[in-house]
This record gives C-alpha cells, structure tokens and sequence, in this order.
C-alpha cells in the first residue's frame, strides 16, 4: 500500500492527540509513523502522519481528520517536494 | 460586572443561547447547576433516566429544528447518556449534553461517580469539551451549540468540573464564535451546479434519491419545487419519511431492506441518482458492489466526508441542501430549455411497477389482529399532522410503511444507530416540542420495556403522549430473521410480553390511561378513544399475531435485485419492462 504524508496543523488543546489518533483507530486507517510538535504560534502545533492507504481512502482520511474542531488545516507532503520529515520523537506505530 | 458562580455563568448561558427546555437528573457533580436552574425561565423536565433525557432532547430537535439540551450528573449519569449521543450522532441531530464531572483536581484518580465522559464520547460526538475553569463556560456553551445546529448537525457534549461551577467568575457570553478549524460551507459551488444541470438533462431515467438532510435542511419545498420541474421519481428513505408527499405521484416510496419494489427497483435501474442529503447507507445500498451499477451520481451533502465514502460521485456539490436546491432550480430551467429529455418511459416502467407491488400484507387466517392493519389505521384515523415516533424493529418498518406522511418533521425513529426504546422517550420530547400536536409513539412490546419509565415524567408534567404498543410477545424483528435463516430456531425471542407484563396494568400505575385492544373489529374504536384522551397518556396494548414479517425484503448482505417480497418470492420481472 502506498504512504503518504499528511501535515496537520492542529489546534493545541487538551486532548487533541487522543482525537487524531482515535479517528484513525476508529475507521480504521493505519498510522505508519506519528510525529507531533511546536510550531512557531504556541496556541498551534503541527502533526505529521505517515498513513498508508490506497486511492480514495486517502480523501476520505483528509476528510474525516477535516471534520475534526481542533483541526485546522491539512497538507498532503507529495514525494518530489518532501522536505526532511521532522524526525524528532520516536515513531508510534498503531 | 458582579461576579457569579461558575454555575450561574452555565444558566445564564444557556438562556443566552436560547435554550427553553431541558431534560435531566440532578446528581453530586451537577448539584452546584441545579440550583441556580431553580430560579432559571428555562424549563426543566425532570425525567426517570438520563437516556430518556437524552432521546427526549433529540425527539425535541427533530419537531422544532431547534437544539435538545439534555443534563446530568458525572459516571453513570454520563455514560447513560452515552447511547442517545451516539444516536444523534448517527442521525445528524442538533443536541448539546451537560455533565456534571469531579471536582477538576479528583480528575484521574478514579473518584467517585467519575467516568471520562469526554473520552468516552470522542469517537462519535461532534465536538466534546471537558471544563475545569469557570471562565471557560460562556464561550464552550456557545460554541457547542453553534456546532451542534450547524453544518452537518449532531451531539456535542460539555464537561463541566463541580469546582468549576462553584467557584466566582465574570459572565461574559460571546457575541459571536470563530472556530478557525470549523467553518461549514453553505453555498454550492456554481460550476458544480451547472455540471449537476448538465449530467440531469442527459438522464434519461433519473431518480431523486431522498435523504433525512433534506428534512434538516428544511428542504421539502426545494425538492416539490425540482420533482415537479424535473417530473422524475422520488424516493424517501427511512430518515426522509415526510421530506416528500407520500400522496405524490412521482414519489416510489421508501428504498432499501424494507422499501417497495418500485424504490428499490428505480434506484437499481436508474441511470442518473440525484442524491441529496444521503449517505448510500447499507440499509439503502444493499450490496454495495450491486448497487445502482449503471447509474451516474450526484452527491449533494454538507459534509465532504460523504462524498465518495461509500459510492463515488460523478458530481460532489458540497454545502446546504436547501441552497444547493435553490441554485440548482433555476440551472436546472435553463437546461431544460435546450434539451428536455424524454421520461416518459422510465416514468411508465416506474408507475407500472407501484401498481404491480404495492406494499400490502396478509391478514391472518386465524382472526388474530395483524400489526400492519393497527398501524395502516393508526395513521389514518390520527391523519398527516400527527408526529409518529416508533422503536426498532418490525413495528418501525411498518410504521415507515403502512402510514402516509405527508409533511416534514412528522416521522422520528432511530434509523442510524437502530436504538431499541428510542420511542416513548422521543415521543416526550416531541409532545414537548409540539405540545398541540398529537403524538404517538408506536413502540414494540421488546422495546417498550427498554424505557417505559418515562410515561411516569410525561404522567407527572402533563406532557400527553400516546403509546401504540404493538404487543407479538416477541423480538420480532430478530424472531424474523431466525424464521427466515435459522430454521426457525427461536433462541431468545419469545418475551411472553402477553402473559407478563400487563401492560394496560403497567400504564395505570405509572399514572396513565391503560388501553388493551386483540380483536380487528375494535381497532377503530380504540384508537379513537385514545385519540379522545388528551389530559393524560395513554398506553394502548395492540395484541398482535406473532408470525407476521415485513416485506418486501433484501437479505441483509444480498443484492437489491434479489429483493423478495414474500418468502421465496421474487417479482415476477418477466412481466415487467425494464
């Protein structure tokens, strides 16, 4: 299956993470590697997620993390123009 | 400003979010709340059980459109609350929870009556807050009932910490709410708009496939107004009853397990779906691979996670049904004008299918009262403007069926989660919703003894409902399934409910009129005599044969095409021209 990697700009709010990670648990999608961090705002922070899935099961991931409050925005990071994945926690697998 | 505790800044907030009633239970963690409710304008129906509060708040939302509040205390007040929530959540209805939590530092250390509500109700709420600062309740109030009414509509719950209510805070109610991460798109796109217009004039058998966000979207008159323009079919699902005239004659009646041949057959023959305000739920889909396969979609919905969820749509229109509706009446003239496709036969193949199988049932041989005559009459007797609140199961199958409804907001049942004991509890919400109009829950023995104890709030706080209860002694829709794919092994169905409990017996002593009606020549009579009784709720036990089915039916997990409509019987398809 392929990855892709999804930035999430998140509201930074209690409970934020136990969100992201139920909805993927409840629809069952596949967290391949979660990483979460500060971003220059502190009321924001930045999650990235590697997820595998195929074809329309991708907008339907964006879609329901969309539906989520707490989430702002969401970028998918194509391969080409990757930048260096912020590496900075170890990885969680689900 | 003087200063108030935090659980007069909670009451004050809710009157400024326009709250008028509220279902609920007091308890420890709550208690601080209760008292300025005391004093509050705002009315508080005292209930039995926190889950009658909560389907009574939906049961509210869905008469009014407005948002149900319901309120209880922490633990088990909470988590009772638990099912109504995941049921709002599965029907898309407006509803706010209050609960009462432990005091914010009891938080984590498995206090008493402590249960993470908040946690637990994060898979299907909308949106959930825990509070542990009383400055905080102003602005997550009116927060969560601008995202429970809006967008997609469904359940937001409020934790609240006791300390939170009882300490000093300022009151502070916000003028508006910007949610950086909740900005629900209403407008259609307009290129979407004019693609839909296109891809419907090239349809030569299209099918407005109905859903209840038309309903929510106070659509129905939208939808008259395209139904006619287009002169194409209508179907009505089971969250949609009432979103369309029964009586029109372009409408094919309800889709899906239960719904007539001509729906379920137009859906799967169709070659153009205008879906609005549906989801392609499996009820309606049946075997999704089988669905519809030779049909073009247009999705419109408010909630872009439908799209493509479970059918891809050639056409998305993302926003409000009633504005997508309002931008797509006059595209839809103008294409038209060019080029008017000719439905003529689609139409003729639709109408000679309704003729050929429409919804019936058979009487039963042995004189015994049939369930389907005693709500066929029931919906006559009572007329288009009484609310029907029904349970799950058979009764509510046939209540889709047998009864015409001709307007909106006049249908409430659990379609999405399926909550057995949904009726009379919805039912008191409604009445209290719509105290003129006549209500009647049509409920089954199994699901009546789910939540019956709210007949004592109705009883208590003249809230006059009326119960239908449709008494086969049976799970009767679980009974079905056993007949048709267990060889009639009846493990666990039979609930003996016409030996115990004496239900006429059951409602006199929860302080309402107690009703009994077995023979078909009484029917009439008795349900007029309920319909006469308007000071108190009556309870009427309609003692039915157990072995009557719904049909038509698609097996659970089978194909559309494969609908029966009586055991081992398919349409005769060679008949028919399609």
């Amino acid at each position: 299956m392929a990855q892709h990697t999804l930035e999430v700009l998140v509201e930074n709010s209690p409970g934020v993470l136990a969100r992201v990670a139920g909805l993927f648990s409840r629809r069952a999608y596949n967290i391949e590697r979660l990483t979460v961090g500060p971003t220059a705002n502190p009321e924001v922070s930045q999650m990235d997620i590697v997820v595998s899935v195929e074809g329309h099961a991708l907008e339907q991931v964006i879609a329901q993390l969309d539906k989520l409050i707490n989430v702002i925005a969401i970028k998918e990071i194509k391969p080409e123009s990757a930048p260096e994945v912020h590496d900075t926690q170890p990885d969680y697998q689900n | 400003m003087s200063q108030v505790t935090g659980a007069q800044s909670l009451v004050n907030s809710l009157e400024a979010a326009g709250v008028d009633v509220m279902f609920g239970i007091p308890g420890g963690a709550i208690l601080p709340a209760y008292d300025p409710i005391f004093d509050s304008k705002i009315r508080h129906v005292l209930v039995r059980h926190e889950q009658g509060a909560g389907h009574a708040a939906t049961g509210y939302a869905q008469v009014t459109g407005r948002v149900g509040v319901c309120i209880a205390t922490s633990g088990p007040g909470a988590t009772n609350l638990v099912t109504p929530l995941a049921d709002a959540a599965m029907d898309s209805v407006p509803m706010v929870a209050i609960t009462g939590q432990v005091p914010s530092l009891a938080i984590g250390t498995d206090a008493f009556q402590e249960a993470d509500i908040r946690g637990i109700t994060m898979p299907f709420a909308k949106h959930n807050y825990l509070i542990t600062d009383p400055a905080d309740i102003p602005r997550a109030i009116a927060e969560a009932f601008h995202i429970a009414s809006t967008g997609r509509p469904g359940p937001v719950l409020v934790d609240i910490a006791k300390d939170a209510l009882q300490k000093m805070t300022d009151f502070n109610y916000p003028t508006s709410v910007n949610l950086k991460g909740y900005q629900p798109k209403l407008a259609p796109n307009a290129q979407a708009i004019a693609d839909a217009a296109e891809l419907i004039t090239q349809s030569s058998k299209p099918v407005f496939y109905v859903g209840g966000g038309v309903i929510k979207a106070d659509a129905h008159r939208e939808l008259l107004e395209i139904a006619n323009l287009l002169g194409a079919p209508v179907v009505t699902t089971l969250m949609a009853r009432g979103a369309f005239p029964d009586s029109h004659p372009l409408h094919l009646g309800m889709p899906g397990m239960h719904g007539t041949v001509a729906a379920v057959t137009g859906l799967q023959k169709a070659d153009l779906l205008i879906t609005l305000g549906a989801r392609f739920d499996d009820r309606v889909t049946g075997k999704l691979s089988t669905f519809a396969t030779n049909a073009k979609v247009i999705h419109c919905d408010i909630d872009p996670a439908e799209i493509h969820k479970n059918r891809f749509a050639d056409v998305a229109v993302i926003g409000d049904v009633k504005h997508t509706l309002q931008a797509l009446i006059p595209a839809l003239k103008a294409a038209l004008k060019k080029n008017q496709p000719d439905l003529s036969p689609w139409l003729r193949q639709m109408n000679s299918l309704k003729s050929s199988y429409p919804l019936g049932y058979d009487q039963p041989s042995d004189g015994s009262l049939s369930p389907q005559y005693v709500i066929e009459r029931l919906g006559k007797i009572s007329g288009p403007d009484t609310i029907f609140t029904s349970g799950v199961g058979q009764h509510q199958m046939w209540a889709a069926q047998f009864i015409n409804y001709e307007n909106p907001r006049t249908w409430l049942n659990s379609g999405g989660l399926g909550t057995m004991g949904y009726a009379v509890p919805a039912a008191m919400g409604a009445k209290v919703g719509a105290p003129d109009t006549t209500v009647w829950a049509i409920d089954g023995d199994g699901c009546f003894q789910m939540t019956n104890q709210e007949l004592v709030t109705c009883a208590l706080n003249n809230i006059p409902v009326k119960i239908a209860i449709i008494n086969n002694e049976s799970l009767g829709m679980v009974r079905q399934w056993q007949t048709l794919f267990y060889e009639g092994r009846y493990s666990n169905t039979s609930l003996e409910s016409k030996r115990v409990p004496n239900f006429p017996m059951l409602a006199e002593a929860m302080g309402c009129v107690g009703l009994s009606c077995e023979r078909p020549e009484d029917v009439d009579a008795t349900i007029e005599k309920a319909m006469s009784i308007n000071d108190q709720p009556v309870v009427v036990d309609f003692r039915v044969h157990r072995d009557a089915m719904v049909w038509p039916m698609v097996a659970a997990g089978t194909s559309n095409d494969d609908i029966m409509i009586a055991r081992e019987t398919a349409p005769d398809w060679d008949s028919q021209e399609l």
